[in-house]
């Protein structure tokens, strides 16, 4: 996947594109508006990462130009600004999708992924496939060995998550504001996400499948692909 | 008090304590010159009636029919020529009183002194401050008169423009961005009114503008390097580190988890002050309560809470819808974070209120500054204690009024719609009783 990350912050657009560049995926930056759009003009995208507030110009504008010059790509925009006014506009301006600041890296990529499903492969893979566990994200169906799993939706968007960041360490507050959102006050969620997480991993044992979700003392989980 | 009424008032109270004071002087005043202008005449007679002693001629031509008396005396002239005596008595056949003036002077004429005394009724001061009395109730009256018929008049015509500025003050609204504009005038005060007014407004709206923008500023600024601490942290916890140092960073997610709550809180706090959440249609408020309380099932059976609802059906409110969902969110969390395991939730919404309460343990503090900001029951609690503050500021911008109260374990707080209605308060004991049972 070619992603193009518009971000006037260095360090940010720097801490993305490492992240992303984990996953195999080829990154350009543009620090500013008029970098953004030569690129735009000149390259294809699959995704582009928009930050709103930039030092030359609004990143709405920029979503103006994507429309008008029909470039397909879908749109994440990021904002530090969660004004609700920003949100609308952002997503009536032809963006797929809207992050705010401070994000998790996961998150972002998770979100990235679901663009690109339903954008790039027009829907056609609402399958996805990891070894024998496949998840199907029209129906929230997961099933492991071809065997249904009797997931809660809690559960479904769980080992989603941890399949597409899969052999990354997800912090419990990652996977606690993926699941609950921004808004859900820390309410001592990360034994929630404990909860949540043994439960899964009950039901996939059950089914036979591998457990491929492992604790990483102090820090949260994860889906380590080299286990057998 | 109207401004015109106190300023006549303390006019007609002047009016009444300078009127005596001038009636006494001029009534003394009045007196004096009278009885000086008799004296004169008196002595002037006395003067005449000497000479004519002194030509030898006899003083019938002024004594006679006048009250004067010619008295020749022993010895020498006293020291002093002339002696005005005042008496004031009450004459026997007429019963009433008098006023006398005698002027006795002394004369040396040849060999032989005389003493020559005339005397006169003079009019008395009484006689005068009754003829003052009537002339002054006039006076008075006719001042009250004029004073309150002119100043109501005037008073139109002179506070004109002070109440288009009133009006002018009454309709400005910092939001709409308008600049105020105040009539012209030509008194100097309002015009300074006018003037001093104009800028504090535009003051205020300059530091409202401000206002917005550092909360939008601080708002990007603070939450780009949140974010890059945390993508870098996220980051780090990817490479090779040992069991310690994933401690740390885990402590480190906690904080920033933290911090970027407690920005994104306050950030949205600093909105609703600023009223930019506008409302402007109505919602399902019954619909909002049942999807956000569904969204809490994982917390409610995770810590085996009961939760009884009783919902109305079909009630319509004026809130955006955000700030609806965030109020009923808020409260959620709060009851649930508050109680303990297995406890119990119960949510009724009428068309009038909406009511939740918990078990709980008991507040430490006062249950209505549990809606300050930072504010906590227990502080080492993991919570920012912003919540309440936060649905209390969504409550005021709506014009709903919420109130905390505690009683038998249960923590309740209620949200009326429309205060001021009938009604409300019967409700309330009604709610108190159900829920103590």
């Amino acid at each position: 996947m070619k992603v193009l990350i518009v971000e006037d912050n260095k360090e940010l657009a720097s801490g993305i594109s490492d992240y992303l560049n984990g996953e195999k995926y080829i990154c350009e930056l543009a620090y500013d508006f008029e970098a953004a759009r030569e690129k735009l003009l000149l390259f294809t995208y699959d995704c582009i990462l928009l930050d709103i507030m930039l030092p030359d110009g609004n990143g709405l504008e920029l979503l103006k130009v994507i429309r008008k010059e029909n470039i397909s790509s879908g749109v994440l925009i990021i904002s530090a600004k969660d004004a609700l006014d920003d949100k609308v506009n952002g997503l009536e301006g032809g963006a797929d999708d809207y992050v705010t600041k401070p994000f998790h890296l996961p998150e972002l990529h998770a979100r990235l992924r679901a663009i690109y499903r339903r954008k790039k492969l027009e829907g056609s893979s609402n399958l996805i496939t990891f070894n024998e566990i496949v998840l199907n994200t029209d129906t929230v169906e997961a099933t492991v060995n071809n065997t249904l799993l009797d997931v809660t939706r809690k559960e479904f968007d769980l080992l989603l998550y941890f399949v597409v960041n899969k052999n990354r360490v997800l912090s419990k507050q990652s996977i606690a504001a993926h699941l609950w959102g921004d808004y859900t006050d820390s309410l001592a969620n990360f034994d929630f996400v404990y909860q949540h997480v043994k439960n899964l991993r009950k039901k996939i044992s059950a089914a036979q499948g591998i457990d491929y979700i492992e604790t990483v003392y102090g820090l949260g989980y994860k889906f380590n692909t080299s286990k057998t | 008090m109207k401004l015109l009424n106190k300023v006549t008032i303390w006019f007609v109270g002047i009016v009444f304590l300078i009127t005596p004071i001038t009636m006494i002087i001029s009534r003394t005043n009045i007196k004096r010159n009278l009885d000086q202008a008799e004296v004169e005449r008196m002595r002037e007679v006395n003067d005449r009636v000497a000479r004519q002693l002194e030509a030898g001629e006899k003083p019938d031509r002024y004594t006679h029919g006048r009250p004067i008396a010619i008295l020749p005396i022993q010895g020498p002239l006293p020291a002093e020529k002339e002696s005005v005596v005042i008496d004031n008595f009450v004459s026997e056949d007429l019963g009433q009183k008098e006023c006398r003036i005698t002027v006795n002077s002394f004369y040396q004429v040849g060999d032989q002194a005389y003493e020559i005394s005339s005397f006169n009724y003079v009019i008395k001061s009484e006689e005068i401050f009754k003829g003052m009395l009537s002339a002054v109730v006039w006076k008075v009256l006719l001042i009250l008169l004029a004073v309150s018929l002119t100043a109501r008049l005037l008073s139109k015509k002179v506070f004109k423009p002070f109440h288009r500025t009133m009006k002018a003050i009454h309709q400005f609204d910092l939001k709409q961005k308008q600049p105020i504009q105040l009539p012209p005038t030509s008194t100097k005060e309002f015009q300074e009114l006018n003037s001093f007014i104009k800028k504090m407004t535009d003051k205020a709206m300059d530091d409202y503008a401000a206002v917005k923008e550092f909360s939008e500023n601080a708002s990007h600024e603070l939450q780009t390097p949140l974010a890059v601490i945390r993508s870098k942290l996220e980051l780090l916890s990817e490479t090779n580190i040992d069991g310690t140092q994933a401690a740390l960073i885990g402590d480190m997610q906690n904080a920033i988890e933290k911090l970027s709550h407690i920005n994104r809180s306050l950030l949205l706090l600093t909105k609703l002050e600023n009223q930019e959440y506008k409302a402007y249609e109505t919602i399902k408020f019954c619909r909002v309560t049942k999807e956000v309380i569904a969204m809490y099932d994982d917390w409610l059976s995770m810590k085996e809470i009961t939760l009884t609802t009783s919902l109305d059906k079909n009630i319509p409110l004026i809130i955006h819808p955000s700030l609806a969902e965030m109020l009923i969110s808020n409260l959620m969390s709060n009851a649930i974070r508050h109680n303990h395991e297995k406890g119990m939730i119960r949510v009724e919404l009428t068309r009038k209120d909406f009511c939740i309460s918990n078990t709980g343990l008991p507040p430490e503090i006062p249950t209505h500054e549990l809606f300050q900001r930072f504010k906590k029951s227990n502080q080492s609690n993991e919570s920012i204690g912003l919540g309440l503050a936060i649905v209390k500021q969504i409550c005021e911008v709506n014009g709903f009024l919420i109130t905390y109260e505690y009683q038998n374990g249960w923590h309740l707080i209620r949200i009326v719609f429309e205060p001021g209605k009938k009604g409300d308060s019967i409700r309330s004991a009604k709610e108190l009783e159900t829920v103590t049972i």
